[in-house]
């Protein structure tokens, strides 16, 4: 979407890029790979490219990853403690914004044991198999225009699907520990975490249906007015502000934002529904039994679920890379626009993204030190009779909006007036 | 469950999670208001004035009748030293009346009980304010009150020749002492003797041993 329009900008260079845009959904490769074969033009095998390619890629998501958690461990720490009336981390660095890498070092310099009537192999291959479940949900996952791993058409399809590798890995990581408490931890990870992927299954679906299309990049281009496919030829104005956000779409599609925080809680493991790892009833569940950098490898994993879930909440319900002011949204957008102010509007479309999305995080990190634990009985009610029934109705209820009305900006009331 | 049931469950759940994320939130903004920790090292709390922490000792009052060291429940005082006013150590503390060459407190072993400072004739040893008493090491826990600082190996060889000293100047003292005594009695008897040999045999020698008898027994 984002691709034709700055082609439309009239600079070449640029328009080149987009043109790749396109072009790397339609052969399903990576972005950056169309930019080394096409635009720069080097003349190596295709293999070579595309394995280049996806080790840049990893080696940039993986960073992304570890920046963030590095932020989000600090942040948590000094939101729990705020909370709570207290400090936090205040000695290493500013207000200690550099205990984490004093953590961080710690835990790589620990031993790493084994027990010894473990399962060897699959103890050793369960924090891969997260870790990679995590890491793979990144691809689809826009950072900003034209910063993402690879624009596939079935992207919010991709995230949901791949997501449950992730299960497999707590599962392995559970029963190879051979210890109860990791079992416990175990059962109860794969209980909630099928469960709870129905009703974000459905929070995908109402949101796919409103706006035909499965990619991250079209939802978002879609949101913003300006770009709006199916927004324009609707006779809506044409200007990226707040209230084209999906959010704002109908008020089921309101209420399915709460289903689907409510959901991704569950879905990251935080609490209230952290019973997979409840530190007081079973040490600390399916990683009791792990140390050292495989501990680690969990721990990036947990905080790598959380800004997915957070970033395609904002990717989704909160206009993604949108700022939702009209004149901020359109520096770099005219045709008219300098370089300078082209990739200048991609930097502010990325910050608000990934901020959206660090938001979010807080907001869980918020919920985690306010709400006590919930019964698994208790979870399991929440899921299959209050978040399932509320869902189906939000997906009903918004189809019949999107047939009776058609979408709009504040809750549609535009398109109903009309 | 009836469906008014149902819903008014799911609107006072979703009423109670609103106010706590409220009071929450409430909190991360305003906690500076409300703070309840201290950055320890940098800043203190202030200590209650009968506060029992480490010991201090006020040496110059001390005057080493072990009555602290007698009543501790945990025998964790160690005394050494020079009583009186004499038999004066060189290098060691001078208190009243006293030398001393170690006062220390085993602080493994110490309940900060504050017995101590109850039978101190002088009041000279007190728990003072300080809590923060550590060590690296269990060897170091041995605080010495006459340095108010850790219990070292060179306190120690000092105290080992201070033991030593104080051997040999109890040693000389007696020994000074004897021979006074033998002076005097030496003296005595040369007196006696002038005396026998000026006044010849007009005192009998048993009129003297009765008036030593005499005075043992005004003694007793």
């Amino acid at each position: 979407m984002s691709g034709t329009f700055l082609a439309a900008s009239g600079v070449d260079a640029l328009a080149d890029l987009a043109g790749g845009w396109n072009t790397s959904r339609e052969q399903g490769g990576l972005y950056i790979e169309y930019l080394i074969r096409d635009v720069v033009g080097l003349q190596i095998a295709d293999s070579v490219i595309t394995g280049a390619s996806i080790l840049i890629v990893c080696g940039l998501v993986f960073g992304f990853l570890n920046v963030f958690a590095l932020w989000a461990v600090w942040a948590e720490r000094k939101i729990s403690a705020h909370i709570q009336c207290r400090l936090g981390p205040m000695e290493v660095g500013p207000h200690g914004a550099l205990q984490t890498i004093a953590d961080g070092i710690k835990l790589i310099a620990k031993e790493d044991i084994i027990p010894r009537l473990a399962d060897r192999p699959l103890f050793i291959l369960a924090p891969i198999i997260v870790f990679a479940g995590v890491l793979i949900r990144f691809v689809p996952l826009p950072f900003g225009p034209h910063l993402i791993a690879s624009d596939m058409d079935l992207g919010l399809f991709f995230i949901a699907a791949v997501g449950s590798i992730e299960v497999l890995g707590v599962i392995m990581a559970g029963w190879s520990s051979n210890n109860k408490w990791s079992l416990f931890g175990t059962i109860r990870t794969a209980t909630q975490m099928v469960s709870y992927e129905v009703p974000i299954g459905l929070a995908f679906v109402t949101v796919i249906v409103s706006y035909g299309s499965f990619s991250l990049v079209d939802i978002i281009g879609m949101q913003g007015g300006t770009l709006a496919g199916s927004l324009s030829s609707d006779g809506m104005p044409q200007e990226g502000w707040f209230w084209h956000w999906t959010v704002f779409r109908n008020p089921f599609l309101a209420l399915m934002f709460l289903v689907y925080t409510v959901a991704g809680l569950a879905e990251c493991k935080r609490a209230p529904f952290d019973l997979p790892e409840a530190e007081s009833e079973l040490v600390s569940g399916f990683h009791t039994e792990y140390s050292g950098m495989r501990f680690g490898l969990f721990f990036l994993a947990e905080y790598g679920v959380m800004y997915i879930i957070s970033a395609v909440a904002a990717c989704m319900f909160l206009g993604g890379w949108w700022t939702g002011i009209y004149w901020i949204d359109q520096i770099g957008l005219g045709a008219d626009a300098s370089p300078v102010g082209v990739v200048f509007g991609i930097l502010i479309k990325a910050g608000c993204l990934i901020s959206k999305a660090l938001v979010l995080v807080m907001v869980q990190m918020w919920v985690r030190w306010t709400l006590p634990r919930v019964r698994l009985d208790q979870m399991m009610h929440l899921c299959w009779k209050v978040l399932l029934p509320a869902s189906l109705l939000c997906f009903l209820g918004s189809c019949l909006w999107e047939l009776l009305f058609g979408g709009g900006a504040f809750l549609g009331a535009g398109a109903v007036v009309r | 469950m009836s469906a008014s049931q149902y819903f008014s469950d799911i609107f006072r759940v979703a009423k109670s999670i609103c106010i706590g994320m409220s009071i929450t939130l409430k909190y991360f903004v305003t906690y500076k208001k409300n703070l309840c920790t201290v950055q320890y090292p940098k800043e203190r709390e202030v200590i209650p004035p009968r506060h029992r922490g480490i010991h201090y000792l006020e040496t110059e009052k001390c005057v080493m009748c072990w009555k602290c060291s007698d009543i501790c429940p945990v025998d964790c005082i160690y005394i050494e030293g020079a009583r009186g006013a004499d038999g004066v150590l060189e290098g060691g503390y001078r208190g009243q009346k006293a030398t001393l060459a170690k006062f220390t407190v085993d602080y493994t072993v110490c309940i900060f009980c504050g017995l101590c400072e109850e039978p101190c004739p002088t009041k000279c040893i007190w728990l003072g304010p300080d809590f923060d008493y550590h060590s690296t090491d269990r060897t170091m826990m041995e605080k010495n009150l006459l340095t108010d600082a850790v219990y070292t190996e060179e306190d120690e060889k000092f105290v080992d020749w201070a033991r030593g000293e104080n051997e040999r100047l109890q040693g000389e003292t007696k020994r000074r002492q004897e021979e006074e005594k033998a002076k005097q009695a030496a003296e005595k008897e040369k007196e006696q003797k002038k005396g026998a040999v000026e006044k010849g045999k007009e005192k009998p020698k048993g009129d003297s041993q009765a008036k030593k008898a005499n005075k043992g027994k005004n003694k007793s």
